[in-house]
């Protein structure tokens, strides 16, 4: 298994020379305290962590997996450990309210954090990682008493979240749940029904577990405008706040499954158990939607450090392993053989791992960046506008970076050749791990109907235009550099065919419906080439500027320009294909007969 | 965990309404007397049934419960053993091995759909007859005429099985610096010594013996790849009367854990003075091996696409069943909560993704199936001449293409499923982690690349491409006025000249600068595979258009169907492959192994 190494010079470069985090830091309240000084101490312990503690369980977690006994989920050896560790360090607390004993830090550093933990152990990570979204639905949306009864214990990590909504019989559709929830005479709900695929739905890592959990009460209306959520606790917290009587909610089994294994995938069983109604009864989908956008760009992270991880572990096979000699004669005369980095098709592994690992970091952080803005701004007007682009990047993050993902998981397994199938190297585990990526959260298809459906053309194509009039405007800026013209003029060339096909499918859909889900995919996988050509640009701009005004640091610019270049020259004319299938229309789609599929 | 069940219409759909099978196999000498059209039905006929109900029943238990290793025996998968007493039985290890020797001599087209249905339905399984069938065939081109009477007649009959022993710790792709060592004994044989890793079904309980053919080196060889010589050593010696002797000194160290294929072990052998003989002459052990590798190379290919049929298959069933979601046209499903999946046009875009590379892929082997036939049977020199440059060129393509979109093909058919297809109990995510190592052995699809684009590309300026290029231009011109497939001649015109330019554009830039042979390769073979593709597709859109007409099945419009499918939203991405190739190597070359990171 690749040793995790953070990289925390391209972190740098993404947080202070592309996206000037200081001064963003600077104009968001809680930002303030984040001065570099201290964001930099951060980071450098949140590595060490990361890179000592989590790294090493990563391989032991997969093979050991989490087992049940008696009805309780054991996690892999060194993970209770590690978790105790994670709590010690106010890792869990770091972004949350300072009243209710967080630490009130800028959410984009906790991204950074998430990417490391993620990068390093991501079943590890998603015990945490779930608990955000319990915890934020309840932070907006409970009544004071729950606030009070709940987030300072899942805040302190004492306490951990789940989100329970997928049913074995509907996951993309919540609307035809069938968990049910029965008003007590206490003013409390019994939740019967059974969830399926709960991740961190019971382990021992905490002393309670905070079940966030979709059901419908008796006279709830049809479809998903009769989902209720209500908070339901493993253990009742007594009068004191201390867990209490054991609530009526069991594990049933968990699931065996491609990868993840060291986070416990849970069939849940509530069976009268006690639950308590949050907000207002039938507005569960919508305050389940409240945090989507950052709980998504959450998963996207995992696409990121597939590619990372897998870059990490590939590079350094790649400099130590030979075989054959270079094209161009022996560079390494005095071995049997060269080391394979030398071979340009190796390269062209590496590089494409790179590309997306590093461009999926500048396309993460540059959408945290938003979530501070549209969750901190003092500036309402900022805030919307933010909100919005947030809400226009955010499946294409998730739904592109984690396709991405799995595609470099690959490259980098293909690296090591027929060791790379062996799971004491590791590399297949990331793969396998990578893969649950573009399922959960909405697959890569429901994000994609998510941004050409209810983020593109119901805004008329104007949350497109949010972003592509910054593209236009980077593209104006830098017109004039010859330097970088390799990379500008493709871009404003991608910039202005965007609106174009989108103004066509536009137009498309308003004949035809199905049109929508015939071009969502390919359009999906289309803006993120663009989203990450600008990005790409963007950093190619940084580098250059940096070579042309001196620095030490020239390898690191230089390769950053290379990537770059790779970037344009080899990845990007992907988008062309998907172009063209998406505005081939839905017909070749629809017109086969549902009992013409096969024979 | 859906059944498996054989596709049997599109092979006899390939066979006879595409390809010609029967008519070439009655033109063939070699041929025409061992098959005719009512055996290969019947053959088809009997293989669906073995696959179906022997082989694709033990596919999960195999996964799940993987080989054992204990004291250096290996014990397979429950069920396995007797599957695999019924398959030799049967006689399908030896469907295409020479009847001189006890084979049934059948031509690879049919040989191929057969190979399919048992990958399809069991590729751990699988991977065992496919291995001795490739030793007997190495032994057939190169083992004395001795050694075959004592080999060949017993590994053809599934009584002892085949296995390859090429890969060690250090060398897999650059077989040139294998330390395992051959030294000649007084009586003509040689004590082999060395470690080989990787070793697929090199130990395992169903067969009497295992035949390993070993790559190694003679104590006065030169280095490199020019110094391998090939070896047969038996896990059991074999007497003079055929009866098992002594047991060898050979012996399985340790199985490895591997990503998938659980239920087939794959062995690091210690050979510690095992007794082996000579296969060929000396130091020709890496040529012999090249000999059969065209056809394990298919082989591999075909691996891929039985897994896309088999996830196809799955991921449809799942689709028409599930219920999730209104179309937006409304409900289809009135009477259910809500419509099945297979309304949503996305759902319906990976269905079709997966069928057309299915059906695609199935097309592609048969057709380098036929030149492989040809290359084989083929009395006329220029004829044969023709179809082994065909069959050079194709090979590459058919393992790497066809294995790079099956995985493509069954990470969509897991996509299908959602969060179950992450499931183990569903059966899709097997079919990944099965599907993912035939991008790996018998040369990495990286290799096979290279391998297309320096040795059979590059390396004779465009020769064999021009075979191929020729042979897809005379369709194009025969077929110019033909209604059925107007609206296809014109983009399949415009591929072949797009692959024929990007051929062209790669010679020259290699020359002068050897890296952009490497620099090309991958996107290379993959717009090559699309080209190819696209001419199969019309010639299927073709053979279907008049069926079509009255077709009450649906079978000859679903084609009609798929085909526009591959052409509207496939066939684009060879225009991008093509501009990521034209522009060149430097973006990759130009970097310091520092600057990497």
């Amino acid at each position: 298994m690749p040793q995790y190494k953070a990289p925390l010079r391209d972190i740098q470069f993404v947080m202070n020379e592309l996206l000037d985090t200081e001064t963003h830091y600077q104009q968001i309240p809680g930002g303030e305290e984040a001065t570099p000084d201290m964001v930099n101490a951060i980071i450098q312990e949140g590595a060490k962590f990361c890179e000592q503690v989590l790294s090493p369980l990563n391989q032991t977690g997969d093979q050991q997996g989490c087992t049940l006994e008696n009805g309780e989920v054991k996690t892999p050896t060194g993970f209770k450990e590690a978790y105790k560790q994670y709590i010690e360090g106010g890792w869990p607390s770091m972004t949350a309210d300072e009243e209710l004993g967080g630490q009130g830090l800028p959410g984009s550093l906790s991204m950074v954090m998430s990417e490391m933990v993620g990068t390093a152990n991501w079943s590890f990570g998603m015990y945490p990682g779930l608990s955000h979204g319990c915890l934020n639905t309840l932070e907006a949306h409970g009544s004071e008493e729950q606030k009070q009864t709940y987030l300072p214990k899942m805040i302190s990590g004492e306490w951990t979240g789940t989100m329970c909504l997928t049913e074995s019989h509907c996951g993309s559709d919540l609307g035809i749940m069938r968990s049910k929830a029965e008003p007590n005479s206490d003013g409390s709900y019994s939740i019967t029904g059974e969830k399926i695929f709960i991740s961190a739905g019971d382990h021992d890592m905490s002393d309670n577990i905070i079940h966030l959990v979709l059901a419908k009460l008796p006279d709830a209306p049809k479809g998903t405008k009769g989902i209720s959520v209500f908070v339901v606790p493993k253990f009742i917290p007594d009068e004191n706040g201390n867990p209490g009587e054991r609530n009526s909610v069991s594990v049933g089994s968990i699931e065996h499954k491609m990868g993840i294994h060291g986070n416990a995938t849970c069939v849940l069983n509530f069976d009268g158990a006690k639950g308590f109604l949050i907000g207002e009864p039938h507005k569960g989908l919508s305050y389940m939607f409240t945090f989507m956008n950052i709980a998504r760009i959450g998963t996207a992270i995992q696409g990121l450090g597939s590619a990372e991880l897998a870059f990490q572990g590939s590079l350094e096979y790649a400099k130590d392993r030979q075989a054959m000699r270079s094209l161009s004669g022996a560079k390494n005369p005095d071995g049997p053989a060269d080391p394979i980095i030398v071979h340009p098709d190796v390269r062209r592994m590496l590089m494409t791992q790179k590309a997306l690992a590093e461009g999926g970091r500048a396309m993460i952080y540059y959408a945290a960046q938003q979530a501070d803005i549209a969750t901190r701004s003092r500036d309402e007007n900022a805030r919307k506008e933010a909100d919005e682009l947030l809400g226009f990047l955010t499946p294409i993050a998730k739904a592109f970076l984690t396709e991405t993902g799995v595609d470099a998981a690959n490259q980098g397994m293909q690296i090591l050749g027929g060791h790379g199938y062996i799971s004491e190297w590791g590399m297949e585990q990331i793969v396998r791990d990578a893969r649950i990526g573009t399922i959960y959260e909405g697959t890569t298809g429901i994000q994609a109907l998510d941004l050409l459906g209810r983020k593109v053309l119901m805004t008329q194509g104007e949350s497109l235009k949010r972003f592509t009039k910054k593209v236009h405007l980077f593209c104006k800026e830098h017109g004039d550099n010859k330097q970088l013209a390799e990379f500008i003029e493709p871009l404003a060339a991608f910039n202005k065919e965007w609106g174009d096909l989108t103004m066509k499918l536009g137009s498309a859909a308003m004949k035809d419906r199905e049109e929508v889900g015939a071009a969502s995919y390919d359009y999906l996988m289309y803006s993120g080439y663009g989203v990450l050509a600008y990005l790409w640009a963007e950093m190619a701009e940084v580098a250059q500027r940096k070579l042309e005004e001196g620095t030490t640091e020239e390898a690191f610019y230089t390769a950053k320009l290379q990537t770059a270049r790779f970037y344009f020259q080899r990845m990007l004319p992907r988008a062309k294909a998907h172009a063209d299938a998406m505005v081939s229309g839905a017909d070749n789609l629809m017109d086969m007969q549902e009992e013409h599929f096969a024979f | 965990m859906a059944e498996y069940k054989a596709p049997l219409q599109d092979m006899r759909f390939l066979l006879n309404e595409i390809f010609d099978a029967p008519g070439q196999w009655a033109s063939l000498p070699g041929l025409s007397e061992s098959v005719d059209p009512e055996t290969a039905d019947a053959i088809l006929e009997e293989a669906g049934k073995i696959a179906a109900g022997t082989l694709a029943p033990i596919n999960q238990s195999g996964d799940e419960q993987g080989c054992q290793w204990k004291d250096g025996e290996v014990t397979t998968p429950d069920g396995f053993k007797e599957a695999y007493q019924t398959f030799a039985e049967g006689g399908w290890v030896g469907l295409g091995g020479d009847p001189n020797y006890g084979g049934m001599g059948m031509p690879k087209s049919l040989v191929g759909q057969v190979e399919e249905m048992m990958q399809g339905a069991n590729m751990a399984f699988g991977l065992c007859p496919m291995l001795t069938a490739g030793a007997c065939l190495a032994l057939h081109a190169h083992g004395s005429e001795e050694l075959k009477e004592k080999y060949l007649p017993r590994m053809y009959d599934g009584t002892w099985s085949g296995a390859m022993d090429l890969t060690e710790p250090h060398a897999g792709t650059d077989l040139g610096i294998i330390r395992t060592k051959a030294k000649p004994n007084d009586d003509g044989s040689y004590s082999i010594s060395g470690t080989k890793i990787f070793i697929t079904w090199g130990e395992h309980d169903m067969a009497e013996n295992i035949i390993h053919l070993v790559l190694a080196k003679l104590p006065d060889a030169p280095a490199g790849p020019k110094g391998i010589s090939l070896f047969l050593v038996p896990k059991y010696e074999v007497n003079e009367d055929g009866s098992l002797g002594a047991r060898n000194n050979l012996s399985c160290g340790s199985l490895e854990e591997k990503m998938g294929i659980h239920g087939s072990a794959t062995c690091v052998m210690n050979y510690d003075d095992a007794r082996g003989f000579l296969v060929g002459e000396p130091n020709k052990g890496l040529m012999a091996m090249f000999t059969m590798m065209n056809y394990e190379r298919l082989g591999v290919g075909i691996q891929g696409v039985g897994a896309a049929e088999a996830s196809y298959q799955h991921a449809l069933a799942y689709a028409r069943e599930r219920i999730q979601s209104r179309s937006p046209n409304g409900p289809q499903a009135p009477e259910k909560q809500a419509d099945p999946i297979i309304v949503h046009p996305d759902v319906r875009r990976m269905l079709l993704k997966m069928k057309a590379h299915t059906e695609g892929s199935r097309a592609f082997i048969t057709y380098v199936a036929q030149w492989l036939d040809q290359a084989k049977f083929a009395e006329d020199p220029e004829a044969k001449e023709k179809a082994d440059g065909m069959v050079a060129l194709l090979t590459p393509v058919a393992k790497a293409f066809l294995t790079d979109r099956a995985l493509d093909t069954c990470v969509i058919g897991q996509q299908v499923y959602g969060g179950h297809g992450y499931i183990r109990e569903w059966g899709q995510e097997q079919l990944v982690r099965d599907t993912r190592i035939t991008q790996i052995y018998e040369g990495t699809n990286g290799i096979q690349a290279m391998d297309l684009m320096g040795r059979k590309v590059v390396g004779n300026g465009g020769k064999f491409f021009e075979l191929f290029a020729n042979d897809v231009a005379d369709y194009i011109n025969a077929n110019q006025d033909e209604p059925a497939v107007a609206e296809y001649i014109q983009p399949l015109a415009a591929a072949l000249e797009r692959l024929s330019d990007v051929t062209e554009s790669v010679i020259k830039a290699s020359d002068g600068n050897p890296a952009e042979i490497g620099a090309a390769a991958v996107d290379y073979l993959d717009l090559f595979g699309l080209t190819a593709e696209a001419f199969l597709w019309v010639r299927m859109v073709q053979a279907a258009a008049p069926r079509a007409e009255n077709d009450t099945s649906g079978f000859y419009t679903g084609k009609l169907k798929t085909a526009r499918f591959f052409f509207d939203r496939i066939l684009p991405q060879s225009v991008a492959l093509a501009e990521s190739i034209r522009n060149g190597g430097d973006s990759m070359m130009a970097f310091d192994e520092a600057e990497f990171g």
